[in-house]
């Protein structure tokens, strides 16, 4: 269950359709569990698990919403404080594909301007009924700045590595801030607001209750 | 060793597999197997059994059963060298169980009373339906209680044959025309994720008739359409409604395939229009933007302050939102906190507080819920708190703790009723 002790928090959201398997790479990664008949997701679930990232250790806190358009006026209050998000669609529906930029318009009105995003093609197991060719989403990813991965929750291919770069990114930019940060003689004009992290870090490691 | 009356057998294993604890009456199981011959010895007890026997309406009795709340059989008897002790114990067990039976015997006798007036006092049916309906009376108090039903008895036949035809009709108006293909998918995407641990959602049969119910609804209220969280509520009328056809031991594990075509179309005609009848009183929580649910959620969080001023505390003090975990309790009705079973007796005392039930009620009952874990919750942080909520510790409730929680509700309800305006004034 939820370990006590961390020295970087960092909030990450899963976003994308319904039905494209967020909560069951949710599930994957935290407790290594798949199911093929879950509940669909209602307003927001959340769960965590910890990392060791250049013996740091990192706890990710992930926030996996529900897809449906009408909950996007709900859904977006999620997104306050995200660092990272995780934009999901399925690899056998075109249309889950075509909605990316859709979210990540989204993103764009609701979230911190920094936040990580990464693309992640789900359901690679289904190579039969594959709709979206890789390629075409890794042009599209590294389009618009995104990290590109396919995951399947249901072998587990990838999914470990697609949270663990997300992780390990949001971890150099961390530490890229806190040197920023550190150098107090130059704090860099137009460099204000930034990506949301927990300010827990430091020697002491402490239970924190929230990230920002 | 004597055999097992068929007619009590019937329902108990319905709530010993609905929620996993052991069987709730102990009548079937004092005359099992090895430590019956105990009983027999015992000449009071076996009189008892008798007499309990005897009593007549064995359906009702068989009914009763299923909705007895958990009066574990005693471990005792397992053991060959009963003690005195435990044989007065479970003297006074029994005791208390034939009085229980002989209460809800005459709380059925009531209800019938009511249920067989030409002209339905609806006042008196609600009052006694909040603590709860027999399951045999539960599907045609519910059509009475949500205005499905007409209250006067000739016009009901005519009425019932009216909507059923009008439900295929719709059917077939709906289902000529192109789908709507994103509610369509919607649909069809939800409801095998409906109830998956229970196998009777998991039927085809089932299935294919919650998708044709909630396409219809979603048509026909294009304001909203379909949202998920809907396919849910679909589900208690479902089951309730079933069992007015089926004589299965255990509801839930019964596949509907087997159905004959017309007994299938009435019960999908009852659930949409009872659906219907419900969302009626709460659209505001699923059109844009959801309204309604945004405000219920403030009133939960006005709520808890008055009701529980150190836990809303502690939860602003850890940046906890009510949105975060309330949005679902208000969207799903807690049909993703309790069990169906729990909810279909909640349903019964909703229903007998409408017009408000589902919506002002619901408030106070997500505040009793709350309020209830207090103390565990007021240890945790921010995360625990929410893994805590998200998967409230309710498995093994049974009636008793629904009955205790609506109660508080209740008690929430009549001191606070009216006053989240003036606590707002207040702030």
């Amino acid at each position: 269950m939820a370990q006590d002790e961390y020295d970087i928090l960092f909030k990450v959201v899963l976003i994308g359709d319904s039905g494209v398997g967020k909560s069951n790479l949710l599930t994957r990664f935290t407790r290594n569990e798949f199911n093929l008949e879950s509940q669909s997701t209602i307003g927001v679930e959340f769960a965590t698990r910890t990392i060791q990232v250049e013996g740091k250790t990192v706890k990710a806190q992930i926030w996996d919403t529900a897809g449906q358009e009408r909950y996007r006026a709900i859904t977006a209050a999620y997104y306050r404080g995200a660092a990272g998000a995780m934009l999901v669609y399925d690899i056998a529906s075109q249309s889950s594909y075509e909605h990316v930029s859709r979210w990540l318009k989204e993103l764009r009105d609701h979230a911190d301007a920094n936040i990580a995003v990464m693309l992640v093609g789900n359901k690679s197991d289904l190579k039969h009924l594959r709709e979206v060719p890789t390629e075409q989403a890794r042009s599209f990813a590294a389009e618009h700045n995104l990290s590109f991965i396919e995951t399947s929750a249901l072998d587990a291919s990838n999914v470990d590595q697609a949270f663990i770069t997300v992780l390990n990114e949001l971890y150099e930019i961390y530490k890229v801030k806190q040197l920023e940060q550190g150098d107090s003689a130059g704090p860099r004009p137009g460099d204000g607001t930034t990506i949301s992290f927990t300010p827990t870090a430091g020697d002491d490691k402490k239970k924190s209750s929230n990230c920002c | 060793m004597k055999s097992r009356p068929s007619a009590h057998r019937s329902r108990s294993s319905k709530s010993a597999a609905s929620d996993g604890s052991a069987s709730k009456f102990a009548i079937t199981d004092w005359e099992n197997d090895d430590w019956s011959a105990n009983i027999d010895e015992e000449e009071p007890d076996s009189r008892r059994i008798r007499s309990i026997e005897n009593i007549p309406q064995p359906a009702a009795l068989s009914r009763v059963h299923s909705s007895t709340s958990s009066i574990a059989p005693s471990k005792s008897p397992h053991s060959r060298d009963c003690s005195v002790d435990s044989r007065a114990q479970n003297d006074a067990q029994l005791n208390a169980e034939i009085e229980e039976i002989n209460a809800r015997l005459a709380r059925i006798t009531k209800f019938k009373s009511i249920l067989r007036q030409p002209v339905i006092d609806l006042a008196a049916l609600r009052k006694l339906a909040w603590a709860g309906i027999p399951d045999e009376l539960r599907p045609q108090a519910w059509k009475l209680l949500l205005g499905y039903l007409p209250k006067n008895s000739n016009r009901r036949e005519e009425t019932l044959r009216r909507k059923r035809q009008d439900y295929l009709d719709g059917l077939e108006t709906v289902f000529s025309r192109p789908l709507d293909q994103v509610m369509w998918h919607q649909i069809s995407i939800d409801v095998p994720r409906t109830n998956p641990h229970i196998p009777l959602y998991t039927h085809h049969t089932t299935q294919k008739a919650l998708e044709r119910i909630l396409y219809l609804w979603a048509v026909r209220h294009p304001a909203s359409g379909y949202v998920q969280g809907i396919n849910d509520l679909v589900t208690p009328f479902f089951q309730v409604f079933l069992s007015e056809y089926i004589d299965a031991d255990d509801i839930t594990d019964y596949d509907p395939k087997s159905l004959a075509k017309n007994d299938l179309n009435a019960i999908e005609a009852d659930c949409y229009w009872c659906l219907t009848k419900l969302l009626d009183g709460i659209q505001d929580n699923y059109i844009q933007a959801q309204p309604g649910i945004q405000r219920q959620v403030a009133e939960l969080r006005d709520l808890t302050k008055r009701i529980d001023s150190t836990l809303a505390a502690h939860l602003e003090h850890e940046n906890v939102e009510f949105i975060q975990f309330s949005f679902r309790w208000m969207n799903c009705l807690l049909m993703r906190e309790l069990s169906i079973d729990n909810i279909i007796r909640m349903w019964d005392t909703y229903m007998a507080e409408e017009p408000l039930g589902f919506s002002r009620f619901h408030v106070f009952v997500c505040a009793a819920l709350l309020v209830k874990f207090s103390s565990e919750l007021q240890q945790m942080d921010f995360q625990d708190i929410m893994i805590f909520l998200q998967s409230i510790p309710t498995g093994d409730w049974d009636e008793k703790n629904v009955e205790l929680l609506l109660s508080e509700a209740y008690m929430w309800q009549t001191l606070f009723k009216d006053s989240s305006a003036h606590l707002k004034d207040n702030e």
